[in-house]
């Protein structure tokens, strides 16, 4: 495991990448909702202005737009901020996920954003999602991660919804990683206890352990990059012989990482397994610096090692 | 073919499909049948005259964006000889191919699945844009409702075509002035039609939807139309050509009984 890369933005990985893929691939094109600077679609456009196409405040035009290039033999990407853009539930059911059309879907900004706010932060756009027959739901941590994710997307021919959230973080993996949908990666291997989580949001699990580790408790960390498909299996044999798990999510629990894990157990014989929740329930974000947010939210590793030790009765 | 000749045939063809479309809908004891009937001359015209699916793989666009009125697209496709009559039997049947609302993973003529209305325009400005791209010389056509506008999308859509100049996109408002509880008019009024269109920068024409030299008129324009999106605005009346169902907001979904598709048949076929 890689941790010490110098720290990136998820968005800008994207943006670059992006352009990337777009000199490989002509049937690329970009659809932007007047959000080209914030969710880093500006540099393809700049590259590529005839596969190109501003809609303006107007998503769910943009969706159908998308809809109409993809059935077309076009690969169209789709980006705004995750809360709005999964907003427009019905254009996305309907145009896409009934018609089955592979267009693409980048919603940034998810989680604890920062001064903007609840109406912009995306808290439930991943069960929203995940919803839909038809889509993959996929949320990468680290660089190498979005890399792998959006090459997949380009030539899977479904349609996707991938959420990258706009904190600055390092690297976890190689860039021999491969990225396969649904089956999970236990990053720090443990043998009772593990903490499950999603997107950047890792990073702090990964610091809690080591705090945890200071107080004796060996902890492992478990990244969930595929939301839909979520291979049960594969998350069963990673859960086995564990007794305490706490799942950590930027998101409602409905629907979310938290539900998927309650799943799993049901669907297996892992029946000891105490398994305690972290996540945005009944509660939507507020302004304030992402640290700040997180740390009055409980996020921060601090609080993430704390709430293990004690939820767990684990404090000596 | 002589011109009288030509009309003849083209009304002759707009009764057969009308016919069908009641046997589908009786038969599936369910189903749109006013704003089926008022799009009848329009699909006749795109696609026996323009012949829109005449090469399958290189053909132009065709969105019904007004999917409850899929009855009228079946018929023609049927009268196409392009579904098998076992298909046109079972439409509303569980596994048919011929759902309610049409469904473009099971029928392949169907470029886009729709229902939840005033989605298929931005589809269609995709296709568009796409064609332009392909430099295709393919033209997009999308049919919409005039209850259907009352939908915030279609404006969305309307001022993205208005602003890009697409000319290969072309628009049919099936003006049939009702919508599904009652008059448009009554429920929200969606008037002035020419004023609105014409304020988003689009070509807007107005014809009898039923005419046959209007709707040729018309889409000649839409062929040498070079700067802007054209729309067509079609005077319809719902439930054309079945007496009791002209301009009834009853016969927006209402149920045939025996009686009304024996009278329905009667007055198609006389």
């Amino acid at each position: 495991m890689i941790t010490n890369l110098k720290k990136k933005a998820l968005r800008n990985i994207f943006g670059e990448h992006l352009v990337y893929l777009g000199k490989k691939n002509k049937k690329i094109c970009v659809v932007s909702c007047d959000l080209k600077s914030a969710t880093k679609t500006s540099g393809f456009f700049k590259a590529f202005p005839k596969r190109s196409f501003e809609v303006g405040i107007a998503e769910a035009n943009g969706l159908g737009v998308a809809t109409g290039l993809a059935l077309k033999g076009f690969v169209p990407i789709i980006s705004s901020f995750g809360a709005f853009i999964t907003g427009k539930f019905l254009e996305i059911r309907t145009s896409i996920s009934y018609n089955n059309v592979p267009v693409k879907i980048i919603g940034t900004h998810g989680g604890f954003i920062g001064k903007d706010g609840a109406t912009q932060s995306g808290t439930q756009d991943l069960s929203l999602m995940s919803s839909l027959p038809n889509f993959d739901v996929f949320q990468p941590c680290s660089p190498i991660e979005t890399i792998k994710i959006l090459n997949y997307i380009i030539k899977s021919g479904k349609p996707s919804y991938v959420r990258i959230c706009r904190n600055e973080v390092g690297e976890v993996y190689n860039k021999n990683f491969k990225f396969i949908p649904g089956i999970h990666k236990e990053l720090i291997k443990s043998k009772f206890n593990t903490i499950i989580s999603s997107g950047p949001l890792i990073f702090n699990c990964i610091e809690a352990t080591k705090i945890l580790r200071k107080k004796k408790i060996q902890a492992g960390v478990i990244n969930v990059n595929s939301l839909k498909p979520f291979n049960f299996k594969s998350m069963e044999r990673l859960l086995k012989n564990k007794k305490n798990v706490l799942v950590v999510e930027d998101h409602v629990s409905h629907g979310g990482l938290s539900s998927l894990i309650y799943e799993t157990i049901a669907k297996s014989k892992l029946n000891k397994i105490n398994v305690k929740s972290l996540n945005l329930d009944e509660k939507f974000s507020e302004s304030g610096t992402p640290s700040d947010l997180e740390k009055a939210n409980g996020f921060d590793p601090k609080s993430i090692a704390k709430i293990f030790y004690e939820k767990f009765k684990l404090a000596k | 073919m002589s011109k009288k000749n030509k009309l003849n045939q083209f009304y002759l063809n707009s009764n057969k499909i009308r016919l069908y479309i009641i046997e589908m809908l009786f038969r599936a004891q369910s189903g749109h049948s006013g704003p089926s009937l008022s799009i009848v001359e329009i699909l006749n015209y795109l696609f026996f005259q323009k012949k829109i699916y005449k090469n399958f793989n290189n053909r132009h666009n065709f969105v019904l964006s007004k999917g409850h009125a899929v009855p009228a697209l079946y018929s023609v496709l049927f009268n196409l000889n392009l579904i098998s009559k076992k298909s046109f039997e079972s439409y509303r049947e569980i596994g048919s191919k011929l759902q309610g609302h049409p469904d473009r993973t099971k029928l392949k003529y169907i470029e886009l699945g729709t229902g939840a209305l005033g989605q298929g325009l931005s589809v269609s400005i995709g296709f568009a844009l796409a064609n332009s791209m392909l430099k295709k010389n393919r033209k997009s056509f999308c049919l919409i409702g005039d209850g259907e506008i009352q939908e915030g999308q279609i404006w969305e859509a309307a001022m993205y075509a208005g602003a890009h100049r697409i000319n290969n996109l072309c628009v049919i408002l099936d003006n049939n002035k009702m919508q599904n509880e009652t008059y448009t008019k009554n429920t929200l009024d969606v008037m002035p039609l020419k004023k609105k269109w014409e304020a988003f920068n689009w070509k807007v024409l107005e014809i009898d939807g039923h005419s046959y030299l209007e709707i040729h008129s018309a889409f000649k324009k839409f062929y040498n139309e070079k700067k802007r999106p054209t729309i067509i605005i079609a005077n319809t009346v719902k439930g054309k050509g079945i007496s009791f169902m002209e301009n009834s907001a009853l016969w927006h979904s209402k149920v045939l009984n025996k009686k009304d598709y024996i009278k329905a048949k009667k007055e198609l076929t006389k």
